[in-house]
Protein backbone atom coordinates (compact mmCIF):
# COMPACT_ATOMS: atom_id res chain seq x y z
CA UNK A 1 0.00 0.00 0.00
CA UNK A 2 2.86 2.33 0.71
CA UNK A 3 4.74 1.77 -2.23
CA UNK A 4 1.29 2.19 -3.89
CA UNK A 5 1.00 5.53 -2.85
CA UNK A 6 4.97 6.07 -2.60
CA UNK A 7 4.82 5.61 -6.46
CA UNK A 8 1.89 7.61 -7.16
CA UNK A 9 3.82 10.54 -6.23
CA UNK A 10 6.63 10.35 -7.66
CA UNK A 11 4.67 10.15 -11.12
CA UNK A 12 2.37 13.27 -9.95
CA UNK A 13 6.23 15.21 -9.16
CA UNK A 14 7.07 14.22 -12.44
CA UNK A 15 3.83 15.23 -14.20
CA UNK A 16 3.97 18.73 -12.60
CA UNK A 17 7.37 19.13 -13.08
CA UNK A 18 6.88 18.29 -16.76
CA UNK A 19 3.97 20.74 -16.84
CA UNK A 20 5.75 23.81 -15.41
CA UNK A 21 8.96 23.01 -17.92
CA UNK A 22 5.86 23.22 -20.88
CA UNK A 23 4.37 25.99 -20.00
CA UNK A 24 7.37 27.93 -19.31
CA UNK A 25 8.58 27.43 -22.97
CA UNK A 26 5.16 28.54 -23.88
CA UNK A 27 5.42 31.52 -22.06
CA UNK A 28 9.03 32.62 -23.10
CA UNK A 29 7.91 32.18 -26.53
CA UNK A 30 4.69 34.50 -26.22
CA UNK A 31 7.39 36.86 -24.33
CA UNK A 32 9.26 36.92 -27.13
CA UNK A 33 6.41 37.67 -29.71
CA UNK A 34 5.05 40.49 -27.45
CA UNK A 35 8.34 42.55 -27.23
CA UNK A 36 9.20 41.48 -30.96
CA UNK A 37 5.75 43.72 -31.68
CA UNK A 38 7.26 46.18 -29.49
CA UNK A 39 10.29 46.83 -31.45
CA UNK A 40 8.01 47.00 -34.53
CA UNK A 41 5.61 49.66 -32.59
CA UNK A 42 8.50 52.02 -32.04
CA UNK A 43 10.26 51.48 -35.43
CA UNK A 44 6.81 52.24 -36.80
CA UNK A 45 6.55 55.50 -34.64
CA UNK A 46 10.70 56.45 -35.73
CA UNK A 47 9.23 55.52 -39.50
CA UNK A 48 6.21 58.06 -39.21
CA UNK A 49 8.86 60.88 -37.59
CA UNK A 50 10.35 60.94 -40.62
CA UNK A 51 8.48 62.50 -43.49
CA UNK A 52 8.04 65.66 -40.88
CA UNK A 53 11.65 65.63 -39.99
CA UNK A 54 12.42 65.54 -43.74
CA UNK A 55 10.32 68.38 -44.33
CA UNK A 56 11.12 70.86 -41.30
CA UNK A 57 14.80 70.02 -42.30
CA UNK A 58 14.23 71.21 -45.84
CA UNK A 59 12.84 74.52 -45.08
CA UNK A 60 16.61 75.56 -43.63
CA UNK A 61 18.77 73.55 -45.18
CA UNK A 62 17.68 72.38 -48.45
CA UNK A 63 21.04 71.31 -49.72
CA UNK A 64 21.52 69.14 -46.98
CA UNK A 65 19.75 66.63 -49.79
CA UNK A 66 21.87 63.68 -50.06
CA UNK A 67 21.72 63.30 -46.08
CA UNK A 68 18.32 63.66 -46.63
CA UNK A 69 18.38 61.10 -49.64
CA UNK A 70 19.92 58.81 -47.42
CA UNK A 71 17.47 58.92 -44.51
CA UNK A 72 14.53 58.39 -47.19
CA UNK A 73 16.01 55.44 -48.76
CA UNK A 74 16.99 53.53 -45.33
CA UNK A 75 13.22 54.25 -44.06
CA UNK A 76 11.76 52.72 -47.06
CA UNK A 77 13.80 49.60 -46.29
CA UNK A 78 13.31 49.61 -43.07
CA UNK A 79 8.84 49.32 -43.78
CA UNK A 80 10.34 46.90 -46.27
CA UNK A 81 11.87 44.39 -44.10
CA UNK A 82 10.47 41.21 -42.69
CA UNK A 83 12.40 39.06 -41.01
CA UNK A 84 14.47 39.63 -37.78
CA UNK A 85 18.11 39.90 -39.26
CA UNK A 86 16.51 42.30 -42.54
CA UNK A 87 14.96 44.52 -39.48
CA UNK A 88 17.92 44.75 -37.61
CA UNK A 89 20.07 45.69 -40.95
CA UNK A 90 17.85 48.47 -41.36
CA UNK A 91 17.13 49.90 -38.12
CA UNK A 92 20.93 49.91 -38.11
CA UNK A 93 21.19 51.73 -41.51
CA UNK A 94 18.61 54.30 -40.11
CA UNK A 95 19.72 54.82 -37.24
CA UNK A 96 22.80 55.92 -38.72
CA UNK A 97 21.27 58.15 -40.98
CA UNK A 98 19.30 60.12 -38.48
CA UNK A 99 22.60 60.12 -36.82
CA UNK A 100 24.26 61.78 -39.57
CA UNK A 101 21.45 64.37 -40.05
CA UNK A 102 21.70 65.99 -36.50
CA UNK A 103 24.84 66.21 -36.73
CA UNK A 104 24.29 68.51 -39.81
CA UNK A 105 21.87 70.23 -38.33
CA UNK A 106 24.81 71.94 -35.86
CA UNK A 107 25.43 74.16 -38.60
CA UNK A 108 22.07 75.00 -39.23
CA UNK A 109 21.25 78.00 -36.06
CA UNK A 110 17.79 78.87 -37.35
CA UNK A 111 16.99 75.19 -37.95
CA UNK A 112 17.98 74.26 -34.09
CA UNK A 113 16.03 77.36 -32.63
CA UNK A 114 12.97 76.37 -34.50
CA UNK A 115 10.44 74.94 -31.86
CA UNK A 116 9.07 72.49 -34.59
CA UNK A 117 12.62 70.97 -34.46
CA UNK A 118 13.18 71.49 -31.30
CA UNK A 119 9.81 69.54 -30.39
CA UNK A 120 10.88 66.72 -33.16
CA UNK A 121 14.09 66.26 -31.89
CA UNK A 122 12.50 65.27 -28.33
CA UNK A 123 10.88 63.27 -30.32
CA UNK A 124 12.99 61.25 -31.82
CA UNK A 125 15.08 60.57 -28.96
CA UNK A 126 12.52 59.48 -27.22
CA UNK A 127 11.82 56.99 -29.70
CA UNK A 128 15.12 55.75 -30.41
CA UNK A 129 15.34 55.57 -26.74
CA UNK A 130 12.38 53.25 -26.55
CA UNK A 131 13.71 51.29 -29.94
CA UNK A 132 16.66 50.33 -28.05
CA UNK A 133 14.78 49.31 -24.77
CA UNK A 134 12.67 47.00 -27.22
CA UNK A 135 15.77 45.59 -28.09
CA UNK A 136 17.14 44.63 -25.21
CA UNK A 137 14.05 43.24 -23.49
CA UNK A 138 13.42 41.43 -26.88
CA UNK A 139 17.41 40.24 -26.75
CA UNK A 140 16.68 38.69 -23.18
CA UNK A 141 13.72 37.07 -23.43
CA UNK A 142 15.18 35.59 -26.95
CA UNK A 143 17.95 34.05 -24.24
CA UNK A 144 15.35 32.97 -21.97
CA UNK A 145 13.73 31.26 -23.88
CA UNK A 146 16.64 29.99 -25.97
CA UNK A 147 18.36 28.79 -22.67
CA UNK A 148 15.05 26.57 -21.71
CA UNK A 149 14.94 25.27 -24.85
CA UNK A 150 18.86 24.04 -25.09
CA UNK A 151 18.62 22.91 -21.02
CA UNK A 152 17.24 19.91 -19.37
CA UNK A 153 14.23 19.06 -18.75
CA UNK A 154 12.31 21.81 -20.44
CA UNK A 155 14.37 21.36 -23.81
CA UNK A 156 12.21 17.77 -23.66
CA UNK A 157 8.99 19.85 -24.30
CA UNK A 158 10.37 22.11 -27.19
CA UNK A 159 8.34 19.84 -30.04
CA UNK A 160 5.44 19.61 -28.20
CA UNK A 161 5.50 23.11 -26.94
CA UNK A 162 6.08 24.21 -31.07
CA UNK A 163 8.71 26.37 -30.11
CA UNK A 164 12.13 26.80 -31.67
CA UNK A 165 15.35 28.93 -31.14
CA UNK A 166 14.79 32.33 -31.80
CA UNK A 167 17.29 34.92 -33.58
CA UNK A 168 18.82 37.73 -31.35
CA UNK A 169 18.14 41.37 -32.05
CA UNK A 170 22.05 42.47 -33.94
CA UNK A 171 22.39 45.45 -34.77
CA UNK A 172 25.99 46.49 -36.22
CA UNK A 173 26.68 49.63 -34.99
CA UNK A 174 28.95 48.43 -31.97
CA UNK A 175 28.36 52.12 -30.40
CA UNK A 176 24.81 51.31 -30.72
CA UNK A 177 24.43 48.23 -28.78
CA UNK A 178 26.93 49.54 -25.74
CA UNK A 179 24.70 52.25 -24.76
CA UNK A 180 21.13 52.66 -25.44
CA UNK A 181 21.57 56.27 -24.43
CA UNK A 182 21.14 58.24 -27.55
CA UNK A 183 21.84 62.01 -27.72
CA UNK A 184 20.94 63.98 -30.59
CA UNK B 1 30.06 44.07 -10.26
CA UNK B 2 27.42 42.36 -12.31
CA UNK B 3 23.93 43.66 -11.61
CA UNK B 4 21.70 40.72 -12.06
CA UNK B 5 23.90 38.91 -9.14
CA UNK B 6 23.69 42.32 -6.72
CA UNK B 7 19.30 41.94 -7.76
CA UNK B 8 19.52 38.03 -6.41
CA UNK B 9 21.73 39.24 -3.41
CA UNK B 10 19.70 41.44 -2.68
CA UNK B 11 16.09 39.68 -2.49
CA UNK B 12 18.08 37.00 -0.49
CA UNK B 13 19.27 39.40 2.06
CA UNK B 14 15.66 41.19 2.36
CA UNK B 15 13.55 37.81 2.54
CA UNK B 16 15.99 36.39 4.97
CA UNK B 17 15.03 39.75 7.27
CA UNK B 18 11.48 38.71 6.13
CA UNK B 19 11.86 35.46 7.87
CA UNK B 20 13.72 36.93 11.16
CA UNK B 21 10.61 38.78 11.42
CA UNK B 22 8.74 35.65 11.52
CA UNK B 23 11.19 34.07 14.03
CA UNK B 24 11.01 37.29 16.11
CA UNK B 25 6.57 36.33 15.98
CA UNK B 26 7.40 33.32 17.23
CA UNK B 27 9.83 34.03 20.46
CA UNK B 28 7.36 36.77 21.28
CA UNK B 29 4.53 34.26 21.23
CA UNK B 30 7.01 31.63 23.08
CA UNK B 31 8.01 34.51 25.69
CA UNK B 32 3.62 35.36 26.49
CA UNK B 33 2.69 31.87 26.76
CA UNK B 34 6.09 31.10 29.21
CA UNK B 35 5.12 34.62 31.24
CA UNK B 36 1.34 34.52 31.09
CA UNK B 37 0.61 31.05 30.78
CA UNK B 38 -2.35 30.31 27.84
CA UNK B 39 -4.50 33.38 29.09
CA UNK B 40 -2.09 35.82 27.32
CA UNK B 41 -2.71 34.14 24.19
CA UNK B 42 -5.75 35.98 22.95
CA UNK B 43 -4.30 39.54 23.01
CA UNK B 44 -2.19 37.97 19.53
CA UNK B 45 -5.11 37.44 17.23
CA UNK B 46 -5.96 41.22 18.81
CA UNK B 47 -2.53 42.84 18.30
CA UNK B 48 -2.10 41.15 14.80
CA UNK B 49 -5.76 41.88 13.69
CA UNK B 50 -5.29 46.19 14.71
CA UNK B 51 -1.77 45.74 12.84
CA UNK B 52 -3.28 44.37 10.19
CA UNK B 53 -6.29 47.03 9.77
CA UNK B 54 -4.01 49.84 10.12
CA UNK B 55 -1.37 48.80 7.58
CA UNK B 56 -3.23 47.63 5.00
CA UNK B 57 -6.26 49.82 4.67
CA UNK B 58 -2.73 52.25 3.78
CA UNK B 59 -1.64 49.55 1.69
CA UNK B 60 -4.83 49.07 -0.51
CA UNK B 61 -4.99 53.06 -0.78
CA UNK B 62 -1.35 54.01 -0.95
CA UNK B 63 -1.61 55.42 -3.79
CA UNK B 64 -4.23 57.85 -3.01
CA UNK B 65 -2.62 58.40 0.64
CA UNK B 66 0.87 59.32 -0.40
CA UNK B 67 -0.40 61.85 -3.54
CA UNK B 68 -2.96 63.79 -0.55
CA UNK B 69 0.04 63.44 2.19
CA UNK B 70 2.82 64.81 -0.03
CA UNK B 71 -0.25 67.57 -1.89
CA UNK B 72 1.20 65.37 -5.52
CA UNK B 73 -0.05 66.56 -8.69
CA UNK B 74 -1.42 64.33 -11.43
CA UNK B 75 0.45 65.44 -15.00
CA UNK B 76 0.05 64.23 -18.55
CA UNK B 77 1.88 63.84 -21.63
CA UNK B 78 1.37 67.36 -22.43
CA UNK B 79 2.12 68.96 -19.32
CA UNK B 80 5.91 67.74 -19.21
CA UNK B 81 6.64 66.13 -22.75
CA UNK B 82 10.08 64.88 -21.84
CA UNK B 83 9.20 63.71 -18.33
CA UNK B 84 6.43 61.26 -19.57
CA UNK B 85 8.71 60.15 -21.95
CA UNK B 86 11.76 59.06 -20.17
CA UNK B 87 9.18 57.53 -17.82
CA UNK B 88 7.85 55.52 -20.79
CA UNK B 89 10.95 54.32 -22.12
CA UNK B 90 11.84 52.87 -18.99
CA UNK B 91 8.54 51.37 -18.73
CA UNK B 92 9.63 49.35 -22.15
CA UNK B 93 12.46 48.06 -20.79
CA UNK B 94 11.05 46.69 -17.63
CA UNK B 95 8.14 45.72 -19.56
CA UNK B 96 6.03 47.30 -17.12
CA UNK B 97 2.37 49.40 -17.68
CA UNK B 98 3.02 53.53 -17.51
CA UNK B 99 2.21 55.03 -14.17
CA UNK B 100 0.50 57.95 -12.98
CA UNK B 101 2.84 60.31 -12.83
CA UNK B 102 2.77 63.08 -9.97
CA UNK B 103 4.75 66.45 -9.71
CA UNK B 104 5.48 67.48 -5.62
CA UNK B 105 5.78 71.40 -5.15
CA UNK B 106 9.41 71.25 -3.59
CA UNK B 107 12.64 72.76 -3.58
CA UNK B 108 14.38 69.46 -2.49
CA UNK B 109 15.45 67.25 -5.51
CA UNK B 110 13.44 63.95 -4.71
CA UNK B 111 11.65 61.16 -5.77
CA UNK B 112 9.54 58.26 -4.90
CA UNK B 113 7.03 55.52 -5.73
CA UNK B 114 4.31 53.81 -4.65
CA UNK B 115 0.71 52.09 -5.24
CA UNK B 116 -0.39 48.53 -4.28
CA UNK B 117 0.93 46.82 -7.58
CA UNK B 118 1.77 48.05 -10.88
CA UNK B 119 -1.37 48.95 -12.16
CA UNK B 120 -1.96 51.17 -9.72
CA UNK B 121 1.88 52.27 -9.67
CA UNK B 122 2.11 56.50 -9.29
CA UNK B 123 5.72 57.52 -9.38
CA UNK B 124 6.47 61.33 -8.68
CA UNK B 125 9.30 63.87 -8.69
CA UNK B 126 9.83 66.99 -6.53
CA UNK B 127 10.06 70.18 -8.83
CA UNK B 128 13.42 70.35 -7.24
CA UNK B 129 15.16 67.50 -8.87
CA UNK B 130 12.94 67.91 -12.33
CA UNK B 131 14.90 71.37 -11.80
CA UNK B 132 18.48 70.40 -11.37
CA UNK B 133 18.70 66.68 -13.47
CA UNK B 134 19.63 66.28 -16.79
CA UNK B 135 17.48 63.73 -18.90
CA UNK B 136 19.90 61.36 -18.16
CA UNK B 137 19.82 61.19 -14.76
CA UNK B 138 16.36 61.62 -14.25
CA UNK B 139 16.05 58.45 -16.24
CA UNK B 140 18.02 56.96 -13.58
CA UNK B 141 15.71 58.02 -11.02
CA UNK B 142 12.91 57.30 -12.96
CA UNK B 143 14.45 53.50 -13.07
CA UNK B 144 14.98 53.74 -9.58
CA UNK B 145 11.06 53.91 -8.94
CA UNK B 146 10.06 51.82 -11.50
CA UNK B 147 12.25 49.29 -9.45
CA UNK B 148 10.41 49.70 -6.59
CA UNK B 149 7.00 48.84 -8.59
CA UNK B 150 8.33 45.87 -10.54
CA UNK B 151 9.85 44.32 -7.30
CA UNK B 152 6.69 45.32 -5.41
CA UNK B 153 8.12 47.12 -2.80
CA UNK B 154 5.33 48.94 -1.21
CA UNK B 155 3.99 45.05 -0.28
CA UNK B 156 7.22 44.07 1.17
CA UNK B 157 7.14 47.43 3.34
CA UNK B 158 3.49 46.88 4.17
CA UNK B 159 4.95 43.31 5.54
CA UNK B 160 7.47 44.51 7.13
CA UNK B 161 5.33 47.25 8.81
CA UNK B 162 2.35 45.33 9.86
CA UNK B 163 4.66 42.65 11.51
CA UNK B 164 6.27 45.14 13.51
CA UNK B 165 3.22 46.99 14.27
CA UNK B 166 1.74 43.50 16.04
CA UNK B 167 4.74 43.49 17.83
CA UNK B 168 4.72 46.81 19.13
CA UNK B 169 1.23 46.22 20.21
CA UNK B 170 1.97 42.73 21.83
CA UNK B 171 4.89 43.96 23.98
CA UNK B 172 2.65 47.25 25.08
CA UNK B 173 -0.03 45.20 25.95
CA UNK B 174 2.31 42.63 27.83
CA UNK B 175 3.90 46.06 29.80
CA UNK B 176 0.97 47.26 30.91
CA UNK B 177 -0.35 44.22 32.11
CA UNK B 178 2.74 43.63 34.03
CA UNK B 179 2.68 46.84 35.56
CA UNK B 180 -0.85 47.17 36.36
CA UNK B 181 -2.34 43.71 36.35
CA UNK B 182 -0.94 43.38 39.55
CA UNK B 183 2.54 41.82 38.63
CA UNK B 184 1.62 39.58 35.64
CA UNK B 185 1.46 35.60 36.05
CA UNK B 186 -1.02 34.27 38.06
CA UNK B 187 -0.67 31.77 41.11
CA UNK B 188 -3.15 29.59 40.00
CA UNK B 189 -1.64 28.65 36.57
CA UNK B 190 -0.52 25.40 36.41
CA UNK B 191 2.58 25.40 34.26
CA UNK B 192 5.86 26.28 36.46
CA UNK B 193 8.29 27.82 34.58
CA UNK B 194 11.66 28.17 35.69
CA UNK B 195 13.42 32.02 36.48
CA UNK B 196 15.63 31.42 33.50
CA UNK B 197 13.03 31.43 30.95
CA UNK B 198 10.38 34.08 32.65
CA UNK B 199 13.57 36.64 32.67
CA UNK B 200 14.53 35.47 29.37
CA UNK B 201 10.89 35.70 27.91
CA UNK B 202 10.47 39.16 30.33
CA UNK B 203 13.79 39.84 28.23
CA UNK B 204 12.14 39.21 24.65
CA UNK B 205 9.22 40.97 25.14
CA UNK B 206 10.98 44.39 26.10
CA UNK B 207 13.42 43.94 23.19
CA UNK B 208 10.85 42.84 20.23
CA UNK B 209 9.61 45.93 19.29
CA UNK B 210 13.03 47.54 18.90
CA UNK B 211 14.65 44.74 16.83
CA UNK B 212 11.13 44.60 14.62
CA UNK B 213 12.30 48.24 14.40
CA UNK B 214 15.66 47.40 13.44
CA UNK B 215 14.59 44.57 11.18
CA UNK B 216 12.37 47.10 9.44
CA UNK B 217 15.05 49.36 8.67
CA UNK B 218 17.21 46.67 7.57
CA UNK B 219 14.73 45.53 4.61
CA UNK B 220 13.84 48.77 3.64
CA UNK B 221 17.65 49.36 3.26
CA UNK B 222 18.12 46.14 1.11
CA UNK B 223 14.99 46.77 -1.05
CA UNK B 224 16.57 50.80 -2.01
CA UNK B 225 19.78 48.36 -2.49
CA UNK B 226 17.62 45.82 -4.59
CA UNK B 227 16.26 48.83 -6.73
CA UNK B 228 19.19 50.71 -7.50
CA UNK B 229 20.62 47.00 -9.14
CA UNK B 230 17.31 46.56 -10.97
CA UNK B 231 17.35 50.21 -12.10
CA UNK B 232 20.43 49.14 -13.99
CA UNK B 233 19.14 45.95 -15.37
CA UNK B 234 16.21 48.40 -16.86
CA UNK B 235 18.66 51.11 -18.53
CA UNK B 236 22.03 48.94 -18.50
CA UNK B 237 23.16 52.96 -17.68
CA UNK B 238 24.53 52.75 -14.00
CA UNK B 239 26.44 56.28 -14.88
CA UNK B 240 22.73 57.80 -15.15
CA UNK B 241 21.38 56.71 -11.47
CA UNK B 242 25.49 57.35 -10.28
CA UNK B 243 25.44 61.16 -11.25
CA UNK B 244 21.85 61.42 -10.06
CA UNK B 245 22.78 60.38 -6.72
CA UNK B 246 25.81 62.27 -6.87
CA UNK B 247 23.53 65.52 -7.19
CA UNK B 248 21.61 64.40 -4.24
CA UNK B 249 25.00 63.93 -2.36
CA UNK B 250 25.39 67.62 -3.01
CA UNK B 251 22.20 68.73 -2.61
CA UNK B 252 21.82 70.28 1.07
CA UNK B 253 17.72 71.32 1.06
CA UNK B 254 15.92 68.96 2.83
CA UNK B 255 12.35 67.85 1.87
CA UNK B 256 9.88 69.81 3.41
CA UNK B 257 7.64 66.78 4.35
CA UNK B 258 10.19 65.21 7.26
CA UNK B 259 7.34 62.80 8.13
CA UNK B 260 8.51 59.81 9.64
CA UNK B 261 5.66 57.93 8.13
CA UNK B 262 6.30 57.89 4.73
CA UNK B 263 10.26 58.71 4.87
CA UNK B 264 10.41 55.31 3.25
CA UNK B 265 8.99 56.46 -0.05
CA UNK B 266 11.58 58.90 -1.29
CA UNK B 267 14.23 57.82 -3.37
CA UNK B 268 16.75 59.69 -0.53
CA UNK B 269 16.10 59.57 3.30
CA UNK B 270 14.62 62.96 3.55
CA UNK B 271 15.18 62.94 7.13
CA UNK B 272 18.96 64.26 8.19
CA UNK B 273 21.15 61.19 7.87
CA UNK B 274 23.50 62.56 9.55
CA UNK B 275 22.37 63.19 13.31
CA UNK B 276 20.33 59.07 12.78
CA UNK B 277 23.10 56.21 13.16
CA UNK B 278 22.76 53.66 10.02
CA UNK B 279 21.31 51.18 11.86
CA UNK B 280 18.24 53.48 12.18
CA UNK B 281 18.03 54.93 8.39
CA UNK B 282 15.54 53.65 5.60
CA UNK B 283 17.90 53.98 3.06
CA UNK B 284 21.88 52.97 2.57
CA UNK B 285 24.51 55.95 2.66
CA UNK B 286 24.22 57.54 -0.52
CA UNK B 287 28.22 57.15 -0.54
CA UNK B 288 27.75 53.54 -0.68
CA UNK B 289 24.97 53.19 -3.57
CA UNK B 290 27.36 55.60 -5.76
CA UNK B 291 30.14 53.38 -4.75
CA UNK B 292 28.35 50.14 -5.64
CA UNK B 293 27.01 52.24 -9.13
CA UNK B 294 30.45 53.14 -9.73
CA UNK B 295 31.37 49.35 -9.43
CA UNK B 296 28.84 48.44 -11.90
CA UNK B 297 30.29 50.82 -14.26
CA UNK B 298 31.96 49.22 -17.86
CA UNK B 299 31.07 45.82 -16.21
CA UNK B 300 30.23 42.51 -17.92
CA UNK B 301 26.35 42.56 -19.45
CA UNK B 302 25.58 46.08 -19.19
Amino acid sequence: MSVLILILAVVIIIALLAIISRNNLVKSNIGVDESWSQIEVQLKRRSDLIPNLVETVKGYASHESSTLEAIVAARAKSTSATTVQETAVADGQLTQALRGLLAVTENYPDLKASTNFLALQEELSTTENKVSFARQLYNDRVRVLNTAIKTFPSSLFVSSAKVSVRPFYEVDDPQDRKAPQVKF
Amino acid sequence: MDFRKLQSANKIKSTELLFGMAILIGLVVWALLTYFGNSGIGVVPIAIGIALLSVWGSYWASDTIVLTMTGARLISESDNKQLYDLVTEVCIAASLPVPKIAIVEDDAPNAFATGRNQDHAVIAFTTGILRVMDREELQGVAAHELAHVANRDTLVSAIAATTAGALALLSDFMMRIMIFGGGGRRNDESNDQSPVALIASLIILILAPLAALLLRLAISRKREALADATAVAFTRNPTGLRRALEVLARDSTVVHQRSNAIAHVWIESPLDGSKTSQLFSTHPPLAERIATLRAMEGSAGI
